[in-house]
C-alpha cells in the first residue's frame, strides 16, 4: 500500500473532479425524479381512468428492471431507436426514470397512508375532490414521505457510480483511471472514495433525522 | 395545526420547481465538460452505410479531418489517461498517431474516445469511433461482428522469473516448480493444463503474486504477458521469459464492409513493422524488443 504516490496532487484533484460529477449528476436526478416520482405517484392514488393504470404499468416495469441496465439502454439502445441522446443526458434519463418510478411508490403509500375518515370527512364539509387532495391528503401525506424519499435520495447518489459502464467521468470512473497506474494504490483510492460518498450521505441522513425529529 | 403543516411542503415543491427550471438552463453547457461530449460525428445511420460505397468511414474520416479512435484509459502501459495532464498514453495510443499521421498526414489530427471492453463493440458500430485500438483480442467469435486489422500485438499467457533464473520457458516448469499466480484467473487453469500435476499457488491479487515471487515463495509468476511487463517496469530484476503459451493477439477493430480502412490499417502497420517505428514502441513501453520469431 502506498498511500502517499496515491494522494498526489493530481490524483486528488482528478477524484474531486469526478465527485463534482457526481455531484452534479445526482442533483438532476434527484429535481427531475422528485418532480416526476410525485406527478406519477398522485396519477396512481388518484385512480384516474386510463391514465393511471398506464402509469401504475410504466412504475411496475421500471421499478422491476436493474438500474444498469437502463443506463446501457439508454446509452446504447436507444440511438438503435432513432433517440440518440449525450451520454450524461442518457445517464440522467436513465437515472430520472428508475427513480422516479422508486418515489412515485413512497408517494403512493405516503397519501394512501392518510386516514380515509379525513379524507370522508372532507368530502362532507363541501370539499371537492381536488380541493380535499390538495388541503388535506398531499399536506399530511407529503410530511409522512420525507424520510423515505431522503433515503432514495441516498440510494441515488450511490447508484450515480453504475453510471461507470458508459464512461461518465464520474468519481467511481476517474477512481479506476487512477487506480490503472498502480496495483499499490488500490485501497488507499477506494478508501478515499468510500469517505466522500459517505460523507455527502451521512450529511442526507442526518438532515433526514432531523425532519423526522420535527414531525413528533 | 393543520395549515402550518400544509404550507412546509408545499412551499418545498416550489421551491424544487423553481431550481429545476434554473438547472435546466444551466445544464447543456455543463453536461459538454464532463467527459460526455455530444458526439457530433455519428451521422451515419446505422444498417445503410456499409453498401453506401462514397459514405465510407474512411471518406468521413478524411472529410472531418480528424480519426476518432476508441482507447482504453485505465490499461497501464497500452492507454492510460494521466490526471495530471489529462493526456492518454500507452502502446494503443502510439499505434493510433501513427494511423492518423498516414490517413491525415498529421498526428494531432486523432480524437481519442474512451472504451471499455463492454462499449468498444456498440461504439464503433453506432459510428461514434471509426476504429479500435484497446487491447482487443482477435477471436472468431469477434469476427462475425467486425472486421480486424493485422496483429499489432501479440498478447498472451507467459512467464515472470528473476533475472538469471533456470527456467527459461514452459518446457523448464514441471510439477515441482512453484509457480505463482492469481486466484479465479483463467490462467491458473491453462498452466495446469499443460503441466501435469503442477499446483499453482494463487494470491488474492497481482501485487501479492508479485511480492511473493520477489520474497522467494515462487519460481515464476504467470498470468497475461502485458500485466508481466507492466512489473517488469516496476522492477527490473525480473524478465519475462519464454514467449506466449496461449494465443490472444490484439488486432485494430473496424466495422465491417470498410474494406478501404482495413487496407490502409494493415499499411501503416507493415510500414511501422518495416521502418523500425514498431520497434521503437514496443520497446518504449514494454521495456524490450519484440520477439523476432513471430
Amino acid at each position: 500500500m502506498d498511500f502517499t504516490s496515491a494522494y498526489s496532487r493530481d490524483n486528488l484533484s482528478f477524484l474531486l473532479e469526478g465527485f463534482g460529477l457526481t455531484l452534479w449528476l445526482a442533483l438532476l436526478a434527484i429535481i427531475f425524479s422528485f418532480v416526476l416520482g410525485c406527478v406519477l405517484g398522485i396519477i396512481r392514488y388518484a385512480k384516474v381512468p386510463v391514465l393511471s393504470p398506464i402509469v401504475g404499468l410504466f412504475v411496475e416495469l421500471v421499478r422491476n428492471l436493474p438500474l444498469l441496465l437502463l443506463i446501457f439502454f439508454a446509452r446504447f439502445g436507444l440511438p438503435e431507436l432513432g433517440v440518440s441522446l449525450p451520454p450524461f443526458w442518457a445517464a440522467i434519463t436513465a437515472l430520472t426514470l428508475f427513480e422516479a418510478a422508486m418515489i412515485a411508490e413512497i408517494v403512493r403509500s405516503g397519501l394512501n397512508s392518510v386516514d380515509k375518515g379525513w379524507v370522508e370527512a372532507a368530502r362532507s364539509s363541501g370539499l371537492s375532490y381536488g380541493q380535499t387532495l390538495q388541503q388535506i391528503i398531499l399536506p399530511i401525506g407529503l410530511r409522512r414521505m420525507v424520510p423515505p424519499i431522503v433515503s432514495q435520495f441516498i440510494s441515488l447518489l450511490k447508484d450515480t457510480s453504475l453510471t461507470v459502464v458508459i464512461t461518465l467521468g464520474e468519481m467511481m470512473h476517474h477512481a479506476n483511471i487512477v487506480m490503472g497506474q498502480n496495483s499499490r494504490i488500490v485501497f488507499p483510492i477506494l478508501l478515499l472514495v468510500a469517505f466522500m460518498y459517505f460523507i455527502v450521505n451521512y450529511v442526507l441522513s442526518l438532515f433526514a433525522r432531523r425532519l423526522e425529529a420535527r414531525q413528533t | 395545526m393543520m395549515d402550518r403543516a400544509g404550507r412546509l411542503p408545499l412551499l418545498g415543491i416550489l421551491l424544487l420547481i423553481t431550481m429545476l427550471i434554473a438547472a435546466g438552463c444551466g445544464g447543456n453547457n455543463k453536461a459538454g465538460n464532463g467527459n460526455a461530449e455530444p458526439s457530433n460525428a455519428p451521422s451515419a445511420e446505422p444498417g445503410n452505410d456499409a453498401e453506401a460505397g462514397s459514405d465510407t468511414v474512411l471518406s468521413q474520416i478524411t472529410e472531418r479531418d480528424k480519426l476518432i479512435a476508441g482507447v482504453k484509459f485505465d490499461t497501464k502501459l497500452f492507454g492510460l489517461k494521466d490526471p495530471g495532464s489529462g493526456n492518454v498514453e500507452g502502446f494503443d495510443i502510439d499505434i493510433a498517431k501513427a494511423i492518423a499521421k498516414k490517413l491525415l498526414g498529421d498526428e494531432t489530427k486523432l480524437e481519442l474516445k474512451e472504451v471499455t471492453s463492454k462499449t468498444r463493440m456498440p461504439m464503433l458500430n453506432n459510428g461514434e469511433i471509426d476504429l479500435i485500438v484497446a487491447t482487443m483480442t482477435v477471436t472468431d467469435e469477434r469476427k462475425k461482428e467486425v472486421d480486424f486489422s493485422e496483429i499489432y500485438f501479440n498478447a498472451g499467457q507467459s512467464l515472470l522469473v528473476k533475472k538469471g533464473s533456470a527456467i527459461r520457458g514452459l518446457d523448464d516448469v514441471t510439477k515441482d516448480t512453484k509457480v505463482v499466480g492469481v486466484k479465479g484467473a483463467t490462467s491458473i487453469k491453462n498452466i495446469e493444463d499443460k503441466v501435469e500435476g503442477l499446483r499453482v499457488q494463487q494470491f488474492e491479487n497481482y501485487q501479492e503474486a508479485f511480492n511473493a515471487l520477489k520474497a522467494g515463495q515462487g519460481d515464476v509468476l504467470t498470468t497475461d504477458n502485458a500485466i508481466l511487463y507492466g512489473m517488469t517496469k516496476q522492477d527490473s530484476n525480473y524478465e519475462v521469459v519464454g514467449g506466449t503459451f496461449t494465443d490472444e493477439p490484439y488486432g485494430i477493430a473496424i466495422k465491417k464492409g470498410q474494406a478501404d480502412l482495413v487496407t490502409a490499417v494493415n499499411e501503416v502497420i507493415a510500414e511501422l513493422k518495416s521502418s523500425g517505428e514498431y520497434d521503437r514502441i514496443y520497446e518504449k513501453w514494454i521495456g524490450e524488443k519484440p520477439e523476432t520469431k513471430q
